[in-house]
């Protein structure tokens, strides 16, 4: 088949390959200004602690010392939407910010430190959350009356009762319970995991006068803007925050406070002032994936339809977090309420606070840790009834026109249930097609029977299903067409390792008749791109690409106006391409460089429409932006040593329109990647008693490496190509989805090879031999 | 701290440097020449992304001291590139067409450590790049990428070699 497009669906070239193939490409720590300072950061050894004196004196007459924040002289303000301040004088967690020093070298700040004299009063902790429950527990927050999360005074949620729940479900699930034939239930603690950037966060910030430059690491921009300019008083024209190349964040990766103190000493030296965490400070000094204590409950009847869900989670927060019930919200949405085609089902949660690191956004931002219990409570329905899993999800997974809604409105606001659209019949088909392509047929050898057995070895086989929303939110793009007929695109979205340069410059010069050389991107610099909410909730491609693809169409209306006369035609008879704008049907045509030789500035600009104007053709209901994934896996466990190897991956995906195929499979495979270290390797410990983060490095935390993934043939993704009602030419962000659906699948493979469900932490060695060893235990 | 001056041969050039006895290889090329194509991605020599090659061999350039490597000839990933023509290194050509990087923090390390690997082996297979590569980590998951680039690049060294002779 002849492709309908010229650039789009092809595999180009990054447009960032050739600067980080030979290291050109500047990151924010590359940065080095004239007389610029190094910053360093002082941190709590207590989990909690108030701070009696602070004595900075030995420090600052320290030669190269140029500036030291303490509590007593900066502003009390509240970061980001957390409840601490930018510095305090009580710490609530080990490795809370005590104080900043700005110095000539890296090295005499970090003198610098060693030289500040505190004297803590050290407070009671509670680091295990369950224990932050009980009455009489060491209170977190000193304003609070319990340690459970009921908002603060700058994140208030409407729709939270006075005990801290929030609350969702439709049907009846008493009712829905009582038709069933069968109950399951079980209780989850699901795994936290350190983001690692590989760049630790890092910011420049220099002023001119009353004007901040800002180059920060961030894929969150808009806020940061915000922030600072709340922070000096000043109007966000007189922040320019530049976050051009960002790396690799996975969720949430912004320097919150360290933007807000960087800027401040700059400010106080007048100097520029650069901060860059080490590995371990980043560690113990960003966040960490949320875990759930979580409980599901499910009926399910004889033929395999469930009746009804029932799902409470109670989500540990650590001392703080920016993004409060935000993680909740997303999983009791999508997972515990939508994923199938539950009649009746019911979600709750509260978060609890505690002594340590909060948590931040990662990676699929709450969904994958409901998935990843819910999917394994689904296996063990299925076994319940004697029902091929797959078969099972296959009949039960949600499709086109089943219940669906934005997340926001579970903590603020009125609810209206909309619908998911035709895009979401995807799902079935993925399931079918991940089944054909892992011969599922003649692998799966029924519940209780592992795929092999060699000796100590055991081979099982497992499949697992996920979804999630891929935010069609506001965002904004500008296309401007340059003298020569090629085209610039400005857009506040982040290119942070994912593509989204690239394939919006696709997007872009397949709208305008354009080679994909021809169309480049200045990319989240606020003093020249417009407003997008950042790189988050996968939507690069859903929406801030969307607003490009829309300006370009207005770019090329305007092209058509100019071309219509000399063609001695009306706009509705042209047509754009090979850089030229054609009479349709006819060799007549006028170049785009012709065009747009004018110092009259050609340039489209256009906004998302907002979400609740998508709407399906047929029911007129709203249709909310989700995407859907399906993966097969098989493990080989030994029972010796309890280790866990993955064997063989196939992985489907559902993305509306794969825009560049090559970047859609990269983007699958940090999915699968991160999602097996998340499960299996990422073991994020932390002290019981003290809270202190015990593996803080690259060493005893085990990101995977070559060596941990299947054979390259091993691995097969594919997708599905349903194109949705709102993103550009159909295709939706997916990223996020990619990491959902493989973490559960290892788990009930795991469960097919050994018999045994491990409902309470990763597939580690560890775990695997306790789970071995009590139920070698137990049958004796 | 006592200062001392040292030459060091980068990239085919003679720096002069003042440098620290503590100061390590990734700091002197990164902060006091300018050569911010090294990362610095764990500081502690856990990761592979500030890899350079020191008198051809893969070194790692956080738990190297810039006093160590006085008299050596350093390549960065800035040196990979023929100086006069511009021309890239087969690896660096590869990794750009296949698409062997995301975020591109890893890359120069990346690139490095297989340029050594394939003057040593210029023929591999998958594994033995993964057993390579294995010191080098990369978030973003793009193992695959990268092991297609690494063969494919071999593959083009190894024609490269046949037609020069």
């Amino acid at each position: 088949m002849v492709s309908e497009f010229k650039v789009l669906g092809k595999s180009t070239p990054r447009k960032d390959a050739l600067e980080k193939a030979t290291g050109t490409a500047r990151f924010i720590s590359d940065i080095q200004l004239p007389g610029m300072l190094y910053a360093r950061y002082l941190r709590s050894p207590h989990a909690h602690a108030r701070i009696r004196n602070i004595d900075t004196s030995r420090a600052e007459s320290l030669p190269g010392v140029k500036c030291v924040l303490t509590y007593k002289n900066v502003p009390k303000r509240h970061p980001m939407r957390k409840m601490e301040f930018l510095l305090d004088e009580i710490v609530h967690r080990p490795g809370e910010e005590v104080a900043a020093v700005a110095a000539l070298t890296p090295e005499i700040a970090g003198k610098a430190l060693d030289l500040i004299e505190v004297d803590y009063e050290v407070l009671p902790v509670v680091v295990d959350h369950l224990e932050a429950m009980k009455p009489g527990a060491p209170l977190v927050r000193e304003s609070g009356k319990d340690n459970i999360y009921r908002g603060s005074e700058i994140s208030k949620f409407s729709n939270m009762d006075e005990d801290g729940y929030l609350k969702l479900g439709t049907g009846d699930v008493e009712q829905g319970f009582a038709e069933a034939d069968y109950i399951v239930e079980g209780n989850y603690l699901t795994p936290m995991q350190y983001n690692c950037s590989p760049n630790p966060r890092s910011v420049v910030c220099d002023w001119a006068g009353d004007n901040l430059t800002c180059w920060g690491d961030t894929q969150l921009p808009l806020f940061l803007t915000k922030e600072l300019a709340g922070s000096f008083g000043i109007p966000e024209s007189k922040v320019r925050m530049i976050s051009h190349y960002s790396v690799g964040g996975y969720g949430g990766k912004t320097p919150d406070k360290t933007a807000t103190l960087t800027a401040l000493m700059a400010k106080r030296t007048g100097r520029p002032v650069k901060s860059v965490f080490s590995r371990g400070e980043d560690f113990i000094g960003t966040h960490h994936r949320i875990s759930y204590d979580i409980y599901h409950k499910i009926g399910v009847k004889k033929d395999g339809t469930i009746t009804a869900i029932y799902s409470k989670i109670i989500a540990p927060y650590g001392s703080d977090t920016g993004v409060p019930c935000l993680c909740q919200s997303i999983a009791m949405v999508g997972p515990c309420n939508m994923m199938y085609e539950w009649k009746n089902s019911f979600a709750e949660s509260f978060g609890v606070l505690t002594n340590m690191l909060g948590y931040g956004a990662m990676n699929g931002f709450g969904a994958p840790e409901a998935i990843y219990t819910v999917e394994r409570l689904m296996d063990e329905a299925a076994e319940k009834i004697d029902m091929d899993p797959v078969e099972f999800r296959f009949k039960n997974c949600m499709r086109y026109g089943d219940k669906a809604l934005e997340y926001p409105q579970v903590m603020n606001g009125p609810r209206k249930w909309g619908i998911v659209g035709p895009d979401l019949d995807s799902f079935p088909e993925l399931i079918g097609k991940c089944a054909e392509q892992a011969d599922w047929k003649h692998r799966w050898k029924g519940w209780k029977t592992p795929l092999a057995v060699d000796g100590h070895k055991r081979q099982g086989i497992g499949i697992g299903i996920g979804i999630h929303h891929t935010t069609f939110g506001p965002a904004s793009a500008i296309v401007k067409m340059n003298q020569d007929g090629s085209a610039t695109v400005l857009s506040g979205a982040v290119e942070i390792g994912q593509g989204y340069g690239t394939a919006l410059c696709q997007v872009v010069a397949e709208v305008l008749g354009l080679n994909y050389e021809d169309v480049n991107a200045t990319l989240a610099d606020s003093g020249a791109t417009p407003a997008c909410s950042g790189n988050v909730g996968s939507t690069g491609t859903s929406s801030p690409m969307r607003a490009a693809k829309d300006a370009a169409e207005s770019v090329k209306q305007q092209l058509f106006a100019l071309a219509a006369p000399q063609l001695d035609t009306t706009v509705d008879n042209l047509e754009a391409r090979d850089r030229k704008i054609w009479k349709k049907g006819t060799d007549e045509f006028v170049p785009l460089g012709k065009l747009c030789f004018t110092n009259w500035q050609i340039t489209g600009s256009a906004n998302t429409p907002p979400y609740w104007t998508v709407k399906d053709e047929k029911s007129g209901e709203v249709i909310h932006a989700y995407a859907a994934a399906a993966t097969i896996v098989e493990v080989e466990v030994d029972m010796k040593t309890g280790k866990v190897e993955i064997l063989k991956i196939v992985a489907g995906h559902d993305l509306g329109r794969a825009i560049n195929p090559v970047q859609v499979e990269n983007q699958i495979d940090l999915g699968l990647v991160m999602a097996n270290g998340w499960v299996r390797t990422e073991e994020f410990m932390v002290d019981p008693k003290t809270g202190v983060i015990l593996n803080p490095n690259l060493l005893d935390y085990k990101l995977i490496t070559f060596l941990d993934m299947p054979k390259s043939e091993d691995v097969r993704r594919f997708y599905v190509e349903k194109p949705c009602a709102w993103g550009p030419f159909g295709a939706k962000g997916f990223s996020e989805t990619a990491m959902t659906a493989l973490g559960p699948a290892i788990a009930n493979a795991v469960y097919n090879a050994i018999g045994i469900r491990i409902n309470d932490g990763m597939m580690t060695p560890k775990n695997i031999l306790r789970a071995i060893e009590q139920e070698q235990g137990a049958s004796k | 701290m006592a200062l001392q001056h040292i030459t060091l041969q980068v990239n085919g050039s003679e720096c002069e440097v003042l440098v620290s006895s503590t100061e390590t290889l990734a700091e002197v090329l990164r902060d006091k020449l300018g050569l911010t194509g090294t990362k610095i991605m764990c500081n502690e020599g856990e990761c592979g992304a500030c890899t350079v090659l020191m008198d051809g061999k893969p070194v790692l350039s956080c738990m190297t001291l810039a006093v160590d490597a006085e008299d050596k000839d350093i390549v960065t990933v800035e040196g990979l590139a023929d100086p006069l023509t511009g021309e890239l290194h087969p690896v660096q050509k590869a990794f750009v067409e296949f698409s062997g990087m995301q975020c591109g923090m890893c890359t120069p390390g990346m690139i490095l450590t297989a340029v050594a690997f394939l003057n040593e082996n210029p023929d591999p297979s998958e594994e033995e790049v993964h057993r390579a590569m294995s010191g080098n980590l990369c978030r973003c998951g793009n193992y695959r990428r990268i092991t297609e680039s690494i063969l494919a690049a071999a593959k083009e060294m190894r024609e490269g070699a046949t037609v020069n002779g």
